[in-house]
Formats: C-alpha cells, sequence, structure tokens
C-alpha cells in the first residue's frame, strides 16, 4: 500500500502568472515535436494481414466459390448479419450457397465467422471502408462478397499460424 | 382516472438552509430546474442530471441513467455464452479486453477451465494496457472539461500507441474481442512484444509529464481540492469500489485481496488516498498508471520466457479444434459444429470479478445446462459510482459538478448496459 502525496502548492505555483509562462514554454516545445497526427484520407492506416476487416467470401483459382453453404458461420455470428441460403451443385462438394448476404451495417468485424468456418471460404479481408448512399445498397450479395482466394492468402497463412494448438497431444474421440 | 404514483425525486423540495456567505445574493430563493445532459459534453455520455439549482448552488440533483440501455444481459441470454464476448466490448467501451477477461473469467469458473500459464500472462498484460488506455481517458477527458485542453491531446497521443500495438496484435483498435474461454485467441508474438515493452518503457515518463502538467497547476489544484469528497463509511455503504474507493484510504483492489489470473505473483502496490476528494481520486489514478507499467513490464519478462507454450486450454468440450486438424478429421469437424452452433456449460452458478478502471467489475453468470445462459448479471462498477453524485454533489457550486462527474469516472456504456 501506498499513500499518495497530496501536494502543497509553492508559493511561485500560487503566484499563478510565472505558470502560466512556463505553459507557454511547453506548448512552444511541443510545436517543434514530430506530428503525431495522421492526415486520414490521404495517408491511410496501414493494413496488413493482421487487420480484421470485412469478411469476403473466397473463390478458387476455377472460379467455383469454397462455401458449401453448411450455415456454420451464420449460427456463430453475434450479430446476425449473415443470411445463407444453399443449393445443391455437381462439384465435387455438392453444396454451394444460392444466396449468400452479409448486411454490412450489421456485422461487427468480429471474425467469429471465419473461426467457425471449417472450409475457410469465409476470412476476413483487411477492406475497412465502409460508404454508400443507401442501405440496401450495403447489404452485400455474393457477387459483391467474393474475391479471389490469392488476395485472401496472407490472411489464410496467418490464422493456420494461429490456430495451430495443442500439437503435444493426439486428438481424442 | 387511476391513481398517479409520484416520484418522489422528481418532485424536489426547496431545501432552506443557505450558507450565510450566499445571505445577501439576490438570487438565492429563486429555484431553477435545469437539465444538464444527456448531450452535454461533460456527462461523459449520455447521463442526464436534472438539476434544482439556487442560484449557482445545486439544491437537489437527479442522475437519470438509461439512455443508453441496449439490453445486454439479456442479450447474453438469447445468444449464447460464447457470443457474447463481442457484447462485453460494448460494455466499458475504452477498456474491451479488460471487460472480455472478466466475462471469460466467470465462464471459466463455472465450467472449471484451468487457463494455461502463458495465457493469464498475455490476460494480465492486456488488462492492465486496458487500464492504462482507461485512466488515460479519464485523464484527457476530465482535463478538457476542467479547462486543461492540453491533457486531452497528451493523453490521447500515449493512447493511440496503445491502439497501434492492439492493432497489431488484434487486428482491431477498439473493441478486440480476443479473449476466448480458456485463453486467449492467439499468441503474443516477438513483434507486438517488442512494441509493448518500448511503450512501457517510455510511459512512465510522461506520467511525470502528466503530473508536471496537473498536479502543481493552480486552475486543477482549486477545482479538485476538496471538491466532492466521500469518506470511508459513505464510500463503503454506497459500495464503491476501485480508485473512487481507494481515494478515501481504504486498501481494497481485487488483484490483491482476491487474486485471478496469478495477480498474486506480481509485486506492485496499492496506492490509496486520504480524504476521498477529486484531487485524491486524480492521484491514485495517475499513481496507478506508474503500477500497472511495472505489473506489464514483469508480466513481459515472463512472456520472454514462456515462447511457443499454449494459450487456449485443451478442452474440446468448449475450445474450437485447430483448423488443420478440422479440415482432415471427422471426430474435430463435430466438434466444430457442435462447439459453434450448441455450446453448453454445466449446471450451476459463478460469479467473478475484476479489477478493472472504474472498479470492480463483476459477472454472474447461471446455466441450467443449456446452451442458453438462465442468467448473466453484470456489477457495473460505474452505476455505483453514478449513484454518489447527489450525495457529494449537494449544496456545492454548480461548476463542481463537472470536476465531479470527471472524477468518479464512469462510462455511460457500462453504467447502462
Ligand atoms: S461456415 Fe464457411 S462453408 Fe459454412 S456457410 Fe459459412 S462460409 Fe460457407
Ligand atoms: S465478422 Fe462477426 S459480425 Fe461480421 S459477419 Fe462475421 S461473425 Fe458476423
Amino acid at each position: 500500500m501506498v499513500i499518495v502525496k497530496r501536494k502543497e502548492l509553492s508559493f511561485w505555483e500560487r503566484l499563478y502568472l510565472p505558470e502560466v509562462f512556463q505553459g507557454l514554454s511547453i506548448t512552444l516545445r511541443a510545436m517543434f515535436r514530430k506530428n503525431v497526427t495522421r492526415q486520414y484520407p490521404e495517408q491511410k492506416l496501414e493494413v496488413n494481414e493482421v487487420t480484421r476487416g470485412q469478411p469476403r467470401l473466397a473463390v478458387n483459382a476455377d472460379d467455383t466459390i469454397r462455401c458449401v453453404s453448411c450455415g456454420l458461420c451464420e449460427a456463430a455470428c453475434p450479430a446476425y448479419a449473415i443470411t445463407i441460403d444453399g443449393q445443391e451443385t455437381d462439384r465435387f462438394i455438392e453444396r454451394e450457397p444460392e444466396r449468400f448476404e452479409i448486411d454490412m451495417l450489421r456485422c461487427i468485424l468480429c471474425g467469429f465467422c471465419e473461426e467457425a468456418c471449417p472450409k475457410d471460404a469465409i476470412l476476413m479481408s483487411d477492406e475497412l471502408e465502409l460508404a454508400d448512399f443507401s442501405r440496401e445498397a450495403l447489404v452485400y450479395d455474393l457477387e459483391k462478397l467474393k474475391r479471389p482466394v490469392s488476395a485472401l492468402q496472407p490472411r489464410l497463412d496467418y490464422i493456420y499460424k494461429l490456430s495451430n494448438r495443442w500439437n503435444s497431444s493426439s486428438s481424442s474421440s | 382516472m387511476s391513481s398517479q404514483t409520484t416520484n418522489p425525486r422528481t418532485t424536489f423540495e426547496y431545501k432552506p438552509g443557505v450558507p450565510a456567505e450566499y445571505e445577501d445574493d439576490p438570487i438565492h430563493g429563486e429555484v431553477m430546474k435545469l437539465n444538464m445532459g444527456p448531450q452535454h459534453p461533460a456527462t461523459h455520455g449520455v447521463l442526464q442530471l436534472q438539476l434544482a439549482l439556487d442560484g449557482e448552488l445545486m439544491r437537489d440533483i437527479n442522475p437519470v441513467v438509461g439512455f443508453l440501455h441496449r439490453g445486454k444481459e439479456k442479450t447474453c441470454e438469447s445468444l449464447g455464452w460464447a457470443k457474447f464476448f463481442p457484447h462485453t466490448d460494448r460494455l466499458d467501451y475504452v477498456q474491451p479486453l479488460l471487460n472480455n477477461v472478466g466475462y471469460a473469467l466467470a465462464l471459466e469458473k463455472l465450467a472449471d477451465i484451468e487457463v494455461p500459464e502463458r495465457g493469464q500472462v498475455i490476460r494480465v498484460v492486456l488488462m492492465e494496457v486496458s487500464r492504462i488506455a482507461a485512466h488515460l481517458i479519464y485523464l484527457g477527458t476530465t482535463g478538457i472539461d476542467l479547462g486543461a485542453v492540453t491533457m486531452f491531446f497528451n493523453t490521447f497521443k500515449e493512447r493511440e500507441k496503445i491502439y497501434t500495438i492492439l492493432d497489431a496484435y488484434t487486428g482491431h483498435r477498439m473493441n478486440n474481442t480476443y479473449v476466448r474461454i480458456g485463453g486467449v485467441y492467439s499468441d503474443v508474438d516477438e513483434t507486438v512484444e517488442g512494441m509493448l515493452r518500448e511503450f512501457l518503457e517510455q510511459f512512465e515518463a510522461q506520467v511525470d509529464e502528466f503530473e508536471g502538467l496537473l498536479t502543481g497547476n493552480r486552475i486543477w489544484y482549486d477545482r479538485n481540492r476538496n471538491v466532492g469528497a466521500i469518506t470511508k463509511e459513505q464510500a463503503l455503504a454506497w459500495s464503491l469500489t476501485g480508485p473512487n474507493l481507494r481515494g478515501t484510504g481504504v486498501e481494497w483492489d481485487l488483484r490483491k485481496s482476491q487474486p485471478y489470473s496469478g495477480y498474486a505473483d506480481y509485486d506492485f502496490e496499492v496506492p490509496v488516498g486520504t480524504i476521498g476528494d477529486c484531487y485524491d481520486r486524480y492521484l491514485v489514478r495517475v499513481e496507478e498508471m506508474r503500477q500497472s507499467t511495472k505489473i506489464a513490464l514483469q508480466a513481459l519478462d515472463r512472456l520472454a520466457k514462456s515462447r511457443g507454450a499454449a494459450v487456449l486450454a485443451e478442452d474440446r468440450r468448449y475450445i474450437l479444434p485447430p483448423r488443420q486438424k478440422v479440415q482432415s478429421s471427422m471426430e474435430e469437424l463435430i466438434h466444430q459444429f457442435k462447439i459453434v452452433t450448441d455450446l453448453r456449460l454445466p449446471k450451476g452458478e459463478a460469479y467473478s470479478g475484476v479489477e478493472s478502471s472504474k472498479g470492480e467489475l463483476g459477472f454472474f453468470v447461471a446455466s441450467d445446462g443449456t446452451s442458453e445462459p438462465l442468467r448473466c448479471h453484470i456489477r457495473a462498477p460505474g452505476l455505483m459510482n453514478v449513484q454518489v453524485i447527489p450525495l457529494l454533489a449537494e449544496g456545492r457550486l454548480f461548476s463542481d459538478m463537472v470536476a465531479l462527474i470527471g472524477s468518479l469516472d464512469f462510462v455511460m456504456g457500462e453504467v447502462d448496459r
């Protein structure tokens, strides 16, 4: 336990006027310090694979979508932002989304969908900016969400590194 | 006509007994009602204060809370255990990771999960850094309310450094959602460790600078000293916790008295004040920032020693399996589905409190064994801090209110939940 020391003002501090000049000198000194503010639209925040931006759907190199519309991301989403309708497909994965919508106005960029997805199909991109003229335009559909997997590869590698846990023991039932 | 019940707090009475120095004030005796807030910048959020003013004296104060009520407790009951984590961020939004840990601790107590050593150390670092960020907000906003505009810029400059580090670690600046049941989502790598160390090592000099600007500042001194003093007995009776209680001289810090996350192993002091006025609370918070720096540096030393160790408990009932295995093993895929869609915690009740920057932040969770929580109660320290405003402000000058609100330090997101 430490008892904080209550300071008593000295004579000079009580006079107030000298303190004003001391304060001004601090202000003057600060003028020559390095600038810490950012000129935002021109000077963007740096983004990298750690950035959790808006979720996007990965599309394979042969233009097929990875998502199998299992609905796990929909179930994991704490903001109820995702809506999925599935459909059958002839491809090996058998199912794919017919409709996949993320309401970007609801999305809180928590990354739970990415964590839940068993097919590495939904990934947090580094896209952060969000602006449009209507609410409807911000409900992103499949076309707006699709990104080639090459663009999302750094993030994919990163989350694989993160979830590399429990290596010591074998898998239990 | 139905009988109308009158709210005793809204029909205020003029209380006689004007201090001698205001006796001749021609305005005295004329009571004016004034609504301060909910959009007044000095109320630090959406707090409304209904004031009855007699000249410049506050006669009746009625804090109205609830403007930011989002039903967090009910939300938890409908969302389920794991999905509530992002919502805890938004309680006291200046220290999201601390809230995360508080909630996680309650769930871990309920489910009896042991967090691995390294996970605990990372949590301690995150909690202390969040505490520093929250206290910086206190200093900055209270400073700007009392006329020290420089403080706002200086503290936000430091806070920006913390947020840059959190951005590099969690991918978000605010609302990080990085704590999970059983540990933290990811390990702190060496780059982030280096950034943290660099920040913490220069931070003490910055605290000295803040103190240099405020502690002996005549305006700050006059406006805080002997304003809003609360006695030990009153503070305990109104269940104040945190710096507001410690300012009165009571040594009560959950990190010392009921250690969690391994706080017992760290070497730090609990700062306490003497008379419990705004000035004492300010001094306690400044000293706490120094102590937090000390704890975080000790934790960083531990992190350097335990590189590569697990940060999440290995418990397949509650924690998502590694991604690598989900793709190849049927069992792990079933676990993945089970945990995401239907995470069940054992039947029972648990309460766990952490020392947040505002006081004891407690989560009470009750489970009936299903995936839907039976009850989730949040003990928000800010609510208690708001409650004492009438007690401390009664009969004082109106301008003291701003200093008082600032120094009681509450965030409405948490008060209203
Ligand atoms: S969890 Fe993945 S695979 Fe399943 S629906 Fe969502 S994006 Fe598609
Ligand atoms: S990031 Fe979070 S809120 Fe956004 S869609 Fe994914 S789970 Fe939902």
